[in-house]
């Protein structure tokens, strides 16, 4: 739920940084999601997207069911969820325990300047417990965004904090060059993933398998 | 693969599928259903190797497997031609542009072969959409056993890192 006296996405992103677990990966959704990211915290672990709305929860789910052993965190934006609203849904069904959603609620689009949402207040965390996610709270300020991320999850599903969230239209300059082809190379090597073989070496298999 | 003895007849074309997913080593498979689908997908649920997520949206579904396949998993993608047309943006934004090998099956619809009219928009439009947004794709052959044209779609996506679609027909993917 929105409030009158919102954090920054910068005072949510401090806690995250120093609260982050040290296997974490970390997916971060279209414009400032990824640039301040980028800017605070970057790491080989993080995988950011440059645009794609609406996609970088679904992804994290895949990530997190092909890791299952890695914490993942996917920062996406009220509007992005808006347009795949049934992502909640796989979610739900798929409850990957390793897997927390952080929802930046700004109540705009803040990616493309701050455009007014469809719906600016909606009770996100109620929306996703009746998707069949248990664990969803809204998180009124940085102080219980910290009280949540050091409490365990439960590890009976995923975790879904809705984190009530100034806007911000303002573009952050990344201190990174966003080739989407090395984040996905630099993630993929950090995760140390197999190889895939080319069938001229005798392989057409990951390494391995 | 068939031997020379064998006919093409006698193989059963969505085992075929299924065989060529385990033996590659394809441990995730994300689909969303149509009539042609529904039984295969049946037979992976029961499959221990693979793990099947049925997803809401082909779009959502296309971001999943590129979430799996960046995880290290093989992935394959079970979705009906309508799925590909739905998921534009997603292909060319996310699943191009990032370079993720996916294998795509696809219920070819709206074919001359499909009996039921109201898939005909869509199977006209499929292939001209296909060449439009730049997805690699092939119609599986009738004539020839299913199981290695399944693979060298696979393995065309993982060597040119970009998603393939085999296009298939009620016989080839119907269990």
């Amino acid at each position: 739920m929105v409030n009158e006296m919102r954090a920054s996405r910068a005072d949510y992103y401090r806690v995250l940084a120093d609260r982050l677990p040290a296997n974490a990966l970390v997916v971060t959704s279209l414009g400032n999601a990824s640039y301040l990211w980028a800017a605070m915290h970057h790491a080989p672990e993080n995988f950011y997207f440059e645009d794609a709305m609406g996609l970088a929860l679904p992804l994290a789910l895949g990530l997190a069911v092909a890791q299952p052993d890695r914490p993942v965190f996917v920062v996406e934006g009220d509007g992005a969820l808006m347009m795949h609203m049934g992502s909640l849904v796989t979610v739900g069904a798929v409850a990957p325990g390793n897997l927390t959603v952080l929802l930046i609620q700004n109540g705009v689009h803040a990616a493309s300047g701050g455009q007014a949402l469809t719906s600016a207040k909606l009770d996100l965390a109620a929306l996703a417990r009746a998707a069949g996610i248990g664990q969803a709270e809204n998180v009124a300020t940085p102080e219980a965004f910290a009280s949540a991320m050091g409490t365990p999850p439960l590890g009976d599903g995923a975790r879904f904090l809705v984190l009530s969230t100034r806007p911000d239209p303002e573009v952050v300059n990344p201190p990174i060059a966003f080739d989407p082809v090395l984040t996905k190379h630099r993630f993929m090597a950090a995760l140390g993933v197999p190889r895939y073989v080319p069938t001229m070496f005798g392989g057409g298999r990951l390494e391995g398998r | 693969m068939a031997t020379s003895g064998e006919k093409v007849a006698d193989l059963h074309r969505p085992s075929e599928i299924l065989d060529t997913l385990k033996r590659l080593g394809f441990g995730v498979a994300i689909a969303v259903p149509d009539s042609w689908l529904g039984e295969i997908l049946v037979q992976i649920e029961a499959e221990p190797s693979i793990r099947l997520i049925r997803a809401t949206h082909e779009e959502e579904a296309l971001a999943i497997a590129c979430g799996s396949r960046l995880g290290g998993v093989r992935t394959a993608m079970f979705v009906q031609n309508a799925g590909l047309l739905s998921m534009g943006a997603g292909m060319v934004s996310l699943a191009q542009r990032y370079q993720f090998p996916l294998l795509m099956l696809v219920s070819y619809r709206g074919t001359v072969e499909d009996p039921v009219f109201y898939h005909v928009p869509k199977g006209r439009v499929t292939e001209p959409v296909l060449q439009g947004i730049g997805l690699s794709y092939a119609r599986a052959d009738r004539h020839s056993p299913l199981g290695p044209q399944v693979e060298r779609a696979a393995t065309y996506a993982e060597e040119a890192s970009c998603p393939f679609a085999l296009l298939l027909s009620q016989e080839d993917v119907q269990w």
